[in-house]
């Protein structure tokens, strides 16, 4: 079961992996034996050390790099995923209103929905104003919220996001912070954020795994006891502090 | 200026500090060949160079080889030319004169397949393709008489008979003792047109060197022109081993062609002095050239060609 | 424009007036390189006979430039793929390169006859492989992620190279187009002094008449049509590209 505030078992994606292993150039072993269930709806952080697997997990639950061994069950079995990258990877020569429409234009969606989706999508990140912009004219916060536009325009029930806002200034990303868990709430779709930051994965989740440094093995795999409204006062609160500390912890032993 | 002045302006200008030592010295002579080495050129390969106290460097030529600029800028002491080339040459300021002339009477014409039936020169223009080297004076003679609206004109294949075989009704520029004799080998009947014809008989295959070069080595030359007629008599007479040498320097050319060339330019060159030149001729040579527009205005005849 | 113009006009001008002095005075000789001043002379004195070569230089030039940004394209497409294929054929096209195009033009006469055809071949052959090499280049350059995000959406390879890998490989292409233009002209007259006509031979029978002015001014034309067809690749590059590419930008 649970805790996102809407019933989110129709928007979300159930998921299960089994004895998942991926292995690279048949000598590195990066993931192996690794087991996890996901609840629809779920904000699940995933921490870990730079080369611990985290995006290549994300790419296998992404169906981009299948798995060597193991599988993923997914409930429903087909859905609308959608991925944001570290970087906001817009099509330079499309428009803002274009690049966030593409994965409805790709899909065959006719122009006039699409168009509409787009302009809905375009006014939650809060750039109704900029539709007609290039990436080129773009401050980097606003081209990663193009990118989440662009995730969200398909209505996904699954949204991966691999760092999103590790490039991004602080401010930014506080901004941004907020905005993904209101948007979350909004629509209910299972979130699986890998990130860096602690605070982040604090901030955001409510649950986070924490990977080893080899194999991806779960050192820990904790519900954060946090309220469900998020907003920039929390960020003072101890009750994060003390979710970091133990996040940090488990981030640090080895 | 002192000897010694002179000596040194020398010495500064080049490389070659030979001013004021006898003829016999170490500099190298280099003979710029406006083709590659073939039977026109077999009196400059057989010529007893060290004989006369030369030390000379053939450069064998290709297509296009810019022989006379070569003289006049001083990156050849001495070059093959054609006559009308170094008229021209002296109109542009070019001061070059020739030494020697080994062909007396020019050995370009024009060939077509003998099926035709023409019957002279002016023939060729009625149909067909004729290639040849337009900028040549003797093609816009040509022109001028017969006019070349009736032929398409195409640039001369430069001793390559390839399309000539093809195509029946192409005709092209030829040097009379060879191309006419590779299509016979290849098995087509030819007609030759000589140059001469129209009435355009040029020295060919000239010896030439720069004013400043003569001037400033006269022993030199006058031993090049003496070494150069010894070689040519020797090549008339046995062209055999010089022919190797040549044939080993331009393999594109079988022995058996450069025995049957030999043999046939024998006719163009041999005269009672060979090499040697008249004022006369060159007198015709530069008003035809005039005529033509080629040159502002005549000049003397003298000053185009030297007697050593 | 003045402002555009006058940074390559400058050293033009202080060359021309340069080479003026030197011949006049007799520093270099007149009948090697000719003074500006004859070059100019011979521009005005034969305009019609050069404008007619340099309308023919043009037309086989930009036939064969055409040819060889259609068939480049197409080539480095079809190479990019797959492995496989790029591994067997692209040292093939490395043959167009390394040609020398003299050594060939004869045999292009013999296949296109005396005439245009055998200019647009020639300059075909000289033209066609940066617009390959740097085509491929382009579109094997495609940001994987990009790929990915495609790839998720379910989007066939065709889409993918037309939405994606050709708009992004677009500045790449462009620079090869540049280096062609300027090679296309190069090889129009090429094929014209085996083949006749053009610039080509109005170069060809000028050197024969010892006419160097002659020549130069044909060169001239020659640079000036090599410069045409540069300066309208950049205009495409400037409009295709100037609202996304940092080439076409100003930098602030």
């Amino acid at each position: 079961m649970s805790d996102s505030p809407i019933a989110s078992v129709e928007r979300g994606v159930a998921l299960r992996l089994e004895g998942v292993r991926r292995v690279f150039d048949n000598q590195l072993v990066v993931i192996d034996d690794f087991n996890l269930s996901i609840d629809a709806g779920e904000f699940l952080a995933v921490l870990g050390p730079s080369g611990c697997g985290k995006s290549t997990l994300l790419r296998m639950i992404a169906g981009l790099s299948p798995p060597d061994a193991g599988r993923i069950v997914t409930d429903p079995p087909v859905f609308q995923t959608a991925f944001v990258f570290q970087d906001a990877h817009l099509l330079p020569w499309r428009s803002v209103l274009d690049n966030a429409a593409l994965p409805l234009e790709l899909m065959g969606v006719a122009r006039e929905e699409r168009y509409s989706k787009t302009h809905a999508a375009l006014k939650q990140v809060g750039l109704e104003d900029a539709e007609a912009r290039y990436p080129s004219q773009l401050s980097g916060g606003m081209r990663m919220r193009v990118s989440l536009a662009r995730a969200l325009v398909t209505e996904p029930r699954l949204l991966l996001m691999d760092e999103p806002f590790a490039a991004l200034d602080e401010i930014t990303r506080f901004h941004l912070e907020v905005q993904l868990r209101e948007l979350w709430k909004l629509r209910g779709m299972t979130v699986i954020f890998v990130t860096h930051s602690i605070s982040e994965a604090a901030f955001l989740a409510n649950r986070a795994i924490v990977l080893a440094r080899r194999k991806g093995n779960i050192k820990l795999d904790r519900k954060l006891e946090l309220p469900v409204e998020r907003s920039n006062s929390l960020r003072s609160d101890p009750r994060l502090g003390e979710e970091m500390n133990r996040l940090m912890s488990a981030m640090e032993e080895e | 200026m002192t000897r010694r002045c002179f000596c040194a302006a020398c010495a500064a200008g080049t490389l070659f500090a030979s001013c004021g030592k006898p003829a016999s010295n170490q500099k190298t002579l280099r003979l710029a060949l406006n083709w590659k080495p073939d039977p026109q050129f077999g009196g400059f390969y057989a010529a007893p160079y060290r004989k006369q106290g030369l030390d000379v460097e053939i450069l064998p030529g290709g297509a296009g080889t810019p022989t006379v600029q070569m003289i006049g800028a001083g990156s050849a002491e001495f070059g093959i030319v054609s006559a009308d080339e170094l008229v021209v040459a002296r109109a542009r300021g070019n001061d070059v004169v020739a030494l020697f002339a080994v062909f007396q009477n020019c050995p370009q014409g024009i060939m077509a397949h003998a099926s035709r039936h023409l019957t002279s020169v002016g023939d060729v223009v009625k149909e067909g393709t004729l290639a040849i080297q337009r900028g040549l004076p003797y093609a816009r003679i040509l022109e001028k008489k017969y006019g070349f609206d009736h032929v398409k004109v195409v640039p001369s294949p430069g001793g390559d008979i390839s399309a000539f075989l093809r195509d029946e009704k192409f005709a092209q520029q030829c040097f009379v003792m060879s191309e006419p004799l590779q299509a016979r080998h290849a098995g087509a009947e030819v007609t030759v047109f000589p140059v001469a014809d129209i009435g355009y008989n040029p020295y060919t295959t000239v010896l030439a060197t720069s004013s400043a070069q003569l001037k400033s080595d006269p022993k030199s030359a006058a031993a090049m022109v003496a070494a150069v007629r010894e070689g040519w008599r020797a090549y008339l007479n046995d062209p055999e081993s010089t022919n190797k040498k040549m044939h080993d320097l331009n393999p594109s050319m079988d022995a058996a062609a450069f025995a049957e060339v030999a043999e046939a330019q024998k006719p163009f060159i041999e005269c009672a002095q060979l090499g040697a030149m008249t004022a006369e001729r060159w007198t015709t040579l530069i008003g035809q050239l005039k005529d033509l527009g080629d040159i502002p205005r005549a000049m003397p005849a003298q000053d185009c060609f030297r007697v050593l | 424009m003045l402002k555009k113009l006058l940074p390559p006009l400058i050293p033009f001008v202080v060359v021309t007036l340069t080479l003026e002095w030197m011949v006049r005075a007799g520093v270099v000789a007149g009948y090697l390189v000719p003074a500006p001043s004859a070059v100019f002379r011979a521009l005005l004195d034969n305009r019609d006979e050069l404008a007619a070569a340099m309308a023919k230089t043009s037309a086989g030039a930009l036939v064969g430039f055409a040819l060889s940004t259609l068939s480049g394209i197409v080539i480095a497409v079809l190479l990019s793929s797959s492995r496989v294929i790029q591994k067997s054929f692209y040292p093939y096209a490395v043959f167009f390169q390394t040609v020398p195009i003299i050594a060939i033009a004869p045999l292009l006469v013999i296949w296109f006859g005396y005439g245009m055809k055998t200019v647009i071949a020639s300059a075909f052959i000289v033209s066609i492989f940066p617009v390959i090499a740097n085509t491929l280049q382009g579109l094997l350059s495609t940001d994987p992620a990009l790929r990915d995000l495609f790839r998720l959406y379910g989007a066939s390879s065709t889409v993918t190279l037309v939405k994606l890998r050709f708009p992004a490989a677009l500045p790449q292409i462009l620079t090869g187009l540049r280096v062609a233009s300027g090679l296309a002209v190069i090889g129009a007259i090429v094929g014209e002094f085996i083949g006749g006509a053009g610039l080509g031979s109005v170069v060809d029978v000028a050197r024969t008449q010892q006419r160097v002015d002659k020549v130069f001014a044909a060169v001239l034309l020659a640079s000036v049509l090599g410069l045409g067809l540069f300066g309208l690749i950049n205009l495409i590059s400037t409009v295709t590209l100037r609202r996304w590419h940092a080439s076409e930008q100003e930098t602030i």
